[in-house]
């Protein structure tokens, strides 16, 4: 019997609050008595501040508390971020708050307060800041870690002496901001010595113990809420606004809240990290790979936040996605006087993938080669990695791993290459070469990719039967805007035995869920999932034992179906009646897991294929078809999936033809903060995407599942840049490919 | 800060206010009125997020001072239904997943409702351009077509 529950495309369980305004987001609530709070900022790219005279601001009528560098707590709310510091360390740096009455008073508050900066030397570019005599941005160097990080399967120099051939390039991708349309705010409120927050989130109890730790308060003291979410697509991990607005509220023994302007939102939102790539790859004449070699150097900006996490990840194509033996990653993560890069949806996957799929193009073209046979050729298949287990046998695996010698739990990257080069006329594409001297050309291109994603940190989820038999799913994952919650219902649903819609669902609200991960890393279907599929698991245990002794039957003759438990004979009894079979109380599961596979590799895999169109008197590229096809395991919601994949792609035009965050080199200032000037995708330049899912029923995922919400991401830019190629015959290695770039390319090669 | 007193007419109902010369309809409609469906995604004119309509005009609140509204009626989205009583463009955006985060969905129901106000059977192209000034960062513009689409079937059948 098909589920009603698993493969169904079920509404999104709150949009319908979105869809008639009544959805709260943080800037959205109110409270008595509410202050609002303005941040000042460094004009500085670098600077010690030597004195703060916020006297004059104190006395404005209107205003109700300060927060200066020199007042603040020592805390830290992140290892290399106290809540503020006597140093800056970027144009817009936090440098001191204030609450008053309004959003005007605040402000002009702002402009009373005299700062006394020292002025230090400063350093905007990643390989500059690597060089020797360059201005630390923090104590300990720029080099983060003091080394870069080196990962290694076999040995690549004996692999580059096997090859016939050897490739070679060099890639630089762009700071870009994920610009969610919600900018960050937060609200504080202290009672009794205990604080509430409310903030845009994506992990609500990460955000408690960061708050508890830098403002000194015991754990048990905050609350943190995450009201509905304005997306963040990675972003919102941070607490250092609402610590400040927490420390303001204290000072003014009243509520406050502070909402960033879109223009803060641009410069102290962090931004996708800046790579340059040099990428090597060692082919035989047969067309196999004998060794890929990937350095990237990563601008981390001032602060660190979760650059280790995507310095990592920028090697993962290089390292595991070709079947090599001899495979060779080293990740450069450099402290620079820029505004801080964070996480953006597949950390550094895209940046990794657009170096190692433009130089395979270019690879297989010089080789002779088909780039959809190149690939189909060297693929990693289901077996992984040649080479041998290094984890211990038992243990659970990592999900990015570096050796071989361990199987994935399912890889559909064959079906993806297969359905989607059908998909797009891959087999009947021009071959004629390309013609730039004039008018409008197309071409196709293509780009595959493997994504780590699915196992994450320790998930929990708890199931709750009341005595009118409602069943409550209780999560303390965030859904960030991609219906995460909507997806763990229906696990839960499906593993207890009941309609979707009949269970409640309980979160955003440290003091009512339990302990768990932030949404991060394409993990929280597969993780709380499976934390979610164990709680009701549990729960129907107990259902069915109660069920069992009432109707003197065995147990394994019970069954729950359709909301009510049915035992051989069909005698059927109502949930809520078995629950008030028990004295007192709501039946009650939890479950706390280690998601993972001690057996297997979990990740997803995807090919993307574009068709464009590029005008060669103006060098504007359009994209005229998209096909993606990806393997995320079994797909639990269609509807919300397609929308994350055409989502994705979408979103990653802008990384790829036009989104940039600029700053000035003389100066550090941002010059383009503002929706205009970064060139995010509208309506108009959104292609029309066709959506492939393979076939895949993950054998370790809840209900065959995956990751699935940042693999879209991570193919569009070589995807795109190989169908210029195909169209106007020229190789862009940096990104965005603006039309100033295409025609420099362009005349470059026809020596104009 | 200069006040004055303006009555001003919002999804049917009069209010009587003491505005800040410089406050922008969409503040106005967030915290003198309490209403939050318009979002401030921008305070710019950039992102679409605050779209209202004037009459049958859509406008971005936030490039709009309280004060110029005049005599015309300001709609917002929780004009446009209820959770009993939805209008057919909630009811396509529901069934063909036409958000994704929601920041942006009040402003671009809003703008799709001008359009099919004025337009009831739209071709693709021209809901592109309409919606066109509205911006959705998690891009789930395919599914906002699909939905504009069907709202305009559902609204021909009456």
């Amino acid at each position: 019997m098909p589920s009603s529950n698993i493969g169904v495309s079920v509404p999104r369980r709150d949009l319908l609050e979105k869809l008639t305004g009544q959805a709260k987001y943080t800037a959205d609530i109110r409270l008595p008595g509410m202050l609002h709070g303005k941040i000042l900022r460094s004009p500085h790219p670098h600077a010690r501040i030597l004195a703060v005279d916020a006297s004059a601001a104190a006395r404005l009528p209107g205003v109700h508390a300060v927060l200066t560098p020199f007042d603040a707590p020592d805390g830290r709310v992140a290892p290399d971020l106290p809540i503020l510091d006597t140093r800056v360390r970027y144009v817009g740096d936090e440098v001191a708050a204030v609450a008053a009455d309004d959003e005007d008073t605040a402000q002009q508050a702002l402009r009373l307060i005299d700062v006394t900066y020292e002025p230090l030397p400063f350093v905007t570019d990643p390989v500059e800041a690597m060089r020797a005599g360059a201005p630390d941005v923090h104590d300990g160097g720029n080099l983060v870690g003091g080394k870069p990080i080196t990962l290694e399967r076999g040995d690549v120099e004996e692999g580059f002496a096997q090859a016939d051939r050897i490739f070679e390039d060099e890639f630089a991708t762009q700071a870009h901001s994920g610009a969610s349309l919600e900018p960050r705010a937060a609200i504080a409120s202290w009672e009794d010595g205990c604080l509430t927050v409310w903030k845009s989130s994506r992990g609500i109890h990460a955000d408690r113990l960061s708050l508890s730790l830098s403002l000194g308060i015991p754990r048990q003291d905050v609350r943190v809420i995450g009201p509905h979410m304005g997306a963040g697509y990675g972003n919102k991990d941070e607490t250092r606004l609402a610590a400040i607005t927490a420390m303001l509220a204290r000072r003014a023994g009243r509520p406050v809240k502070i909402e960033l302007t879109r223009e803060e939102e641009f410069i102290a939102g962090p931004h996708r990290h800046a790579t340059i790539t040099k990428l090597k790859v060692g082919v035989r004449r047969n067309g196999t790979i004998t060794a890929v070699h990937a350095t990237t150097i990563m601008d981390t900006g001032a602060y660190l936040c979760s650059g280790p996490g995507v310095i990592r990840r920028a090697g993962q194509g290089a390292l595991y996605l070709y079947r090599c033996a001899n495979a060779r990653y080293d990740g450069y993560l450099v402290y620079t006087n820029q505004p801080s890069a964070g996480s953006y949806r597949a950390l550094g996957a895209p940046q990794g993938h657009f170096a190692l799929e433009s130089l395979i193009d270019r690879t297989a073209e010089e080789m002779g080669i088909d780039p959809l046979d190149f690939r189909l050729k060297n693929h990693v298949g289901p077996e992984g990695q040649p080479g041998e287990r290094l984890t211990p046998p038992g243990e659970i695996l990592d999900t990015q791993p570096v050796e071989g010698g361990i199987p994935f739990s399912s890889n559909g990257l064959r079906e993806c290459l297969e359905k989607g080069a059908s998909a797009i006329g891959w087999h009947e594409r021009r071959q004629t070469p390309p013609d730039a001297r004039s008018g409008r050309k197309r071409g196709l291109g293509m780009s595959m990719f493997i994504y780590r994603g699915g196992p994450g940190g320790k998930s929990t989820a708890k199931m709750r039967l009341e005595q009118d038999g409602s069943v409550t799913l209780t999560t303390g994952v965030a859904d960030v805007g991609e219906g995460s919650l909507t997806v763990l219902a229906q696990i839960a649903a499906e593993a207890l035995g009941i309609p979707h819609d009949q269970i409640r669902l309980e979160s955003g609200d440290t003091a009512l869920t339990p302990e768990s991960p932030i949404t991060a890393g394409s993990t929280v279907t597969f993780s709380s999932g499976m934390a979610a599929r164990q709680a009701a698991d549990q729960l129907k245990s107990k259902v069915v034992e109660i069920a069992a002794s009432e109707l003197g039957a065995p147990q394994e003759s019970i069954e729950v179906a359709g909301g009510a438990v049915v035992d051989a004979t069909g005698r059927r009894m109502t949930l809520d009646r078995v629950a008030r079979l028990r004295p007192v109380g709501a039946l009650q599961s939890e479950a706390a897991i280690v998601p993972g596979s001690a057996d297997f590799v979990v990740n997803a895999f995807g090919a993307h294929f574009a068709e464009v169109e590029v005008d060669t008197a103006t060098g504007a590229v359009r994209v005229l078809r998209f096909v993606a096809a990806h393997d995320s395991g079994r797909i639990l919601n269609p509807n919300l999936a397609i929308n994350q994949v055409e989502g994705g792609v979408s979103q990653m035009l802008g990384f790829t033809l036009s989104e940039r965050m600029l700053t000035d080199a003389r100066n550090g200032a941002t010059l383009n903060a503002s929706f205009l000037e970064h060139k995010s995708p509208t309506m108009l330049d959104s292609p029309p995407v066709e959506v492939i899912f393979a076939d895949v029923v993950d054998t370790v995922g809840p209900y065959g599942a995956k990751a699935l919400g940042e693999p879209p991401s991570v193919g569009v830019a070589p995807a795109i840049a190989n169908a210029i190629y195909d169209a106007v015959g020229v190789r862009v290695r940096e990104l965005p490919i603006t039309p100033d770039v295409i025609l420099d390319h362009l005349t470059l090669r026809e020596g104009r | 800060m200069h006040r004055s007193r303006v009555t001003i007419t919002v999804n049917g109902r009069q209010h009587d206010l003491e505005v800040g010369h410089h406050w922008t309809l969409l503040r106005t409609l967030r915290e003198e009125l309490g209403l939050t469906g318009a979002k401030r995604g921008c305070d710019r004119g950039e992102c679409g997020a605050c779209t209202v309509l004037l009459d049958c005009k859509p406008v971005y609140s936030c490039q709009m001072l309280a004060l110029q509204v005049g005599p015309r009626a300001v709609s917002t989205v929780e004009s446009l239904g209820t959770v009993d009583s939805l209008h057919p463009l909630q009811t396509a955006f529901l069934k063909n997943d036409g958000s994704q985060c929601g920041f942006c969905a009040p402003g671009f129901l809003m703008s799709a409702k001008a359009l099919l106000d004025a337009n009831p059977s739209p071709t693709e192209a021209q809901i592109r351009l309409a919606l066109s000034g509205n911006i959705c960062r998690c891009n789930a513009y395919g599914r906002i077509v699909a939905s504009v689409q069907e709202a305009a079937r559902l609204l021909a059948k009456g």
